[in-house]
């Protein structure tokens, strides 16, 4: 493995005396050991090491960007030659910009030390406790691994941040399975920086097995009708995420396709929902230190009690337009928790479904969404029927926004978000 | 282009283990200019060895970032390590693969570099055209992407190749405001294997493309919701390729079938109409180079055409060496692996559905009261069949004529009940060379065919 401590001097040195120029570099290497499981049995053990260096440079006020895993000193001499010829093949402009400096820091976190074996025992428990407690779920694969890195990133402007960190990851994809019939495929993803607890109740990870056990047999919906839905996590992460890059991300705002383009600090959701970006919250496992222009990273909210409050919007971006730019860039969204308990959510539909996963075309700035809902299941006066196949729902994100009726008390963690299941009014749902 | 440093590394290949000795180099190239501004312009290149060892029913794999004759023994010695450490937890010990014929493939063709300023050049000129000649645009971006992948591959008991994979595509998306303030947009693509200058050292089929997604984006502007049900459609090639990827390829893939596909117990039933043939082609298809032509597999086995449906009747699924072993065939060289740190995967290569002898005024003019959906956005399938696909871009055929444009909507479907629908099917193929599957890893794929005539669920309002 290449010495990251040296590529990184070798870069201060290479553009010391660079004029008109601005730059910031990121050099890291990492480490993965994965264990891929099948049908119950281990099948496959990797280990991986690798290294990367980002490069971003303004030159004249023109930018360009390489990456490479090569750490010598030519293919790191090259690949600063790269972003610099890319550059200048740009056109210049003043938006293009990066961070001003920040002081030193180090920051450590996780699980720097792996225990393979504890982790090889704690996926055949969760292989075994899943064959035990779900004998109508048939795993297709279970990979868990353990992930290790180091990076330092450093600017022009003098911020020279260290990060050192390790985290477990396990991901699991499986369906209901009884031996005749299969139901939809079900996916899910947890983070962690301990083996404390059995996998089983990390995450959505039993929640999700029960839904795949109970999806066997769908029945059909015949008729077309607007009704609530009930969002569980996994699916209120699909629609807020895709709710977000359409109204609040960096291209819809840039292009000026956003309908929220000039909602800030006006009302654009139901006054009960409150969502933020927080990578410093204590849930989170591996936290964005800063942002991809050098901004220290920092927790900020989009909506607050359905007021629109931030955007997120790149550097650039928030020169281009004059907006406010993002506190940290993305990712890690966090959902107020509701006052009411999910059962009793379930209690107060009429008809309805509550939806695990929309199968559906990725949604544009218009917000018209419409697509399969897959492990969903039909309520009538407030009962769950029985698991839907070919079932549709369509609607609007902004409206559906503003139709959220109920959030739940309960909050799951993945170690990447926080999120609640959220009832919406007004949806329409069809059947074949 | 890699230098060869792996042959000579046979040497220190475990007796009595299956190994595989992979070196790769993966370029991208990416560029995107919005509104005439240039926000992303990155040249990015990874690149390693890998090396996987079977032995007992189990894989031991390790991958390094550095490209060197040391590295290669290093990730010997660490993938051998790691199949020992697993073979200690599997109490069923399996025996070795059929050896396979121990030849030499190489790809007729390897990459070629250009310079950054040419790819942002030629973004520029399809930028300034649009700009030009649509200034009643909301707004419009241009976009250049490349993936060029180059690998050596030396075996055991296979084949030993060196391929290289360069292809790259120049997006364009259009936004318009409606009457009424809504904003429509609508992207199209072009290009394929090769290099910028194989695809775009003469721009007039990229302005053609252009004209016509304008004209496509004035009409969606004025554009009506689809009415939702069960509708007899006309799917454009570019949507029945979806299909044969998405709802018909996975379900196939062997790895899939054993995790409970559909596919499984159907495999010699009829599951489409008989008009219907599906092929996942390696190389060549219908006498020339396929869009995307694979003629080694990262397991060393050679290439072959998998089909998957003929005439209807399931004939098949993809393999790797284990899959194919279990179900007793022929390994078909559908193991890919995308990065260099990736193992290899069972993934589709060139999927189409066959041409049929239909025309396609005639199948448009059988149409009383339905859709021709000609454009689709992204798709996804499960091991049920149940698939869904956005489509954004569609017409409405009222008494066997073309109508008002529609809105984005969704279409989904049973894969194995809405093939049996299908009555016509055109005698033109046509193929999407830019598609990128997802399955634990990305992958460079393509998919094709002619238009075909079924009933599908469309998603209204």
């Amino acid at each position: 493995m290449a010495n990251i401590q040296d590529i990184s001097a070798l870069i201060g040195d290479y553009v010391k005396d660079k004029k008109n120029f601005k730059g910031s570099f990121t050099v890291s290497e990492s480490e993965q050991h994965e264990i891929t499981m099948k049908d119950g049995k281990f099948t496959l053990f990797r280990t991986l090491f690798d290294n990367n260096m980002n490069i971003k440079v303004i030159v004249d006020q023109k930018q360009g960007s390489a990456s490479t895993n090569k750490c010598s000193k030519e293919a790191v001499f090259a690949a600063i030659d790269d972003a610099i010829n890319s550059a200048e093949s740009g056109n210049p402009d003043e938006c293009f910009d990066i961070a001003p400096g920040l002081e030193p820091e180090k920051f450590t976190m996780g699980v720097l030390e792996p225990d393979i074996n504890r982790l090889m025992e704690r996926t055949k428990e969760l292989s075994e406790d899943i064959a035990e407690k779900y004998k109508k779920v048939k795993i297709i694969e279970m990979f868990s691994k353990y992930v290790k890195g180091r990076s330092i990133y450093t600017n022009t402007n003098g911020t020279r941040d260290e990060k050192e960190f390790g985290y477990y990851e396990l991901a699991l994809e499986f369906a209901g399975n009884d031996g005749e019939s299969t139901g939809g495929v079900l996916f899910t993803c947890v983070a962690f920086d301990n083996l404390d607890e059995k996998l089983i109740n990390l995450g959505f990870i039993d929640k999700e097995l029960e839904i795949a056990e109970n999806s066997l047999n769908p029945i059909k919906i015949n008729d077309k009708f607007e009704g609530d839905v009930i969002l569980t996590p996994e699916s209120t992460a699909q629609m807020l995420g895709a709710l977000i890059a359409n109204t609040v991300g960096d291209d819809v705002i840039l292009d000026k396709r956003s309908k929220w383009l000039d909602k800030m600090d006006q009302q654009v959701a139901s006054s009960i929902l409150t969502v933020s970006s927080r990578p410093w919250d204590k849930r989170i496992v591996n936290h964005e230190v800063h942002t991809a222009d050098g901004f220290r990273s920092k927790d900020y909210t989009i909506i607050e009690n359905g007021v629109l409050k931030g955007l997120a919007t790149s550097l650039y971006t928030s020169k281009k337009c004059n907006v406010k730019r993002a506190e940290n860039t993305g990712g890690n969204i966090i959902v107020e928790a509701g006052d009411i308990p999910y059962k009793d959510m379930i209690k107060s539909v009429k008809k309805g479904i509550i939806v695990g996963y929309v199968s559906g075309g990725a949604p544009n700035s218009s917000g018209e969404m419409s697509g399969v809902a897959k492990n969903s299941f039909y309520i009538e006066d407030g009962e769950i029927k029985g698991a839907v196949t070919e079932t549709m729902i369509s609607g609007n994100l902004m409206e559906m926004a503003m139709n959220i009726k109920e959030i739940s008390k309960e909050l799951t963690c993945d170690g990447y978000s926080v999120l609640p299941y959220i009832k919406v009014g007004n949806v329409t749902i069809s059947g074949n | 282009m890699l230098e060869d440093i792996l042959q000579k590394q046979k040497s220190f290949f475990e007796t009595g283990m299956q190994t595989v000795l992979r070196g790769q180099e993966n370029r991208n190239r990416r560029i995107v200019i919005q509104d005439g501004n240039l926000v992303a312009n990155q040249r990015s290149e990874d690149s390693g060895i890998c090396a996987r060892v079977y032995s007992n029913g189990v894989y031991g794999f390790a991958s390094t970032a550095e490209y060197s004759e040391d590295a290669a023994v290093k990730a010997l010695k660490a993938a051998t390590e790691n199949a020992k450490y697993l073979e200690k937890f599997n109490r069923e010990k399996k025996g070795a693969f059929p050896a396979l014929s121990a030849r030499v493939i190489n790809s007729p063709r390897m990459i070629i570099d250009f310079e950054q300023k040419r790819l942002v050049d030629v973004c520029k000129e399809i930028d300034a055209y649009i700009a030009g000649k649509y200034p009643d645009l909301l707004s419009r971006t241009v976009a250049y992407r490349e993936d060029t992948m180059e690998k050596i591959i030396v075996t055991s008991d296979a084949a030993d190749g060196h391929v290289a994979y360069p292809r790259c595509r120049i997006y364009v998306q259009l936004n318009k405001k409606t009457k009424d303030g809504q904003t429509v947009e609508l992207f199209r693509s072009l290009g394929g294997f090769g290099h910028i200058e194989d695809n775009f050292s003469d721009l007039s089929a990229m302005y053609e493309k252009i004209d016509l997604t304008y004209r496509d984006l004035c009409a969606k502007a004025e554009g009506v919701y689809a009415e939702a049900g069960v509708k007899t459609v006309i799917l454009h090639p570019d949507v029945a390729g979806m299909i044969a990827h998405e709802a018909v390829g996975h379900t196939v893939e062997a790895d899939l079938v054993q995790g409970g596909s559909v596919a499984g117990p159907n495999l010699g039933k009829q599951v489409a109409s008989e008009l219907v043939s599906i092929v996942d082609y390696a190389n060549t298809a219908f006498g020339k180079a396929a869009p995307l032509p694979v003629y080694i597999d990262d397991e060393g086995v050679e290439a072959k055409d998998a089909v998957l449906i003929e005439n209807g009747i399931l004939k098949g699924f993809m393999h790797d060496r284990e899959s194919a072993e279990l179900y007793g065939v022929e390994p078909s060289g559908n193991a890919r692996g995308y990065g260099f740190s990736d193992e290899p995967l069972i993934r589709m290569r060139n999927t189409a559905v066959l041409p049929g002898k239909d025309k396609l005024e005639d199948m448009i003019a059988s149409v009383d009261d339905g859709y021709y959906l000609i454009q689709t956005g992204n798709g996804q399938a499960d091991l049920t069949g149940e698939f869904m696909f956005g489509i954004t871009m569609g017409y409405e055929i009222k008494n066997g004529k073309l109508g008002r444009a529609i809105l984005d909507t969704t279409v989904s479907g049973v894969a194995f009940d809405m093939l049996k629908t299908v009555d016509m099917v055109s005698d033109e193929i046509v193929w999407e060379t830019g598609g990128t599957c997802g399955k634990k890893q990305p992958m460079a794929v393509s998919m094709g065919g002619p238009a075909i005539k079924c009933r599908i669920t469309i998603g209204g309002r």
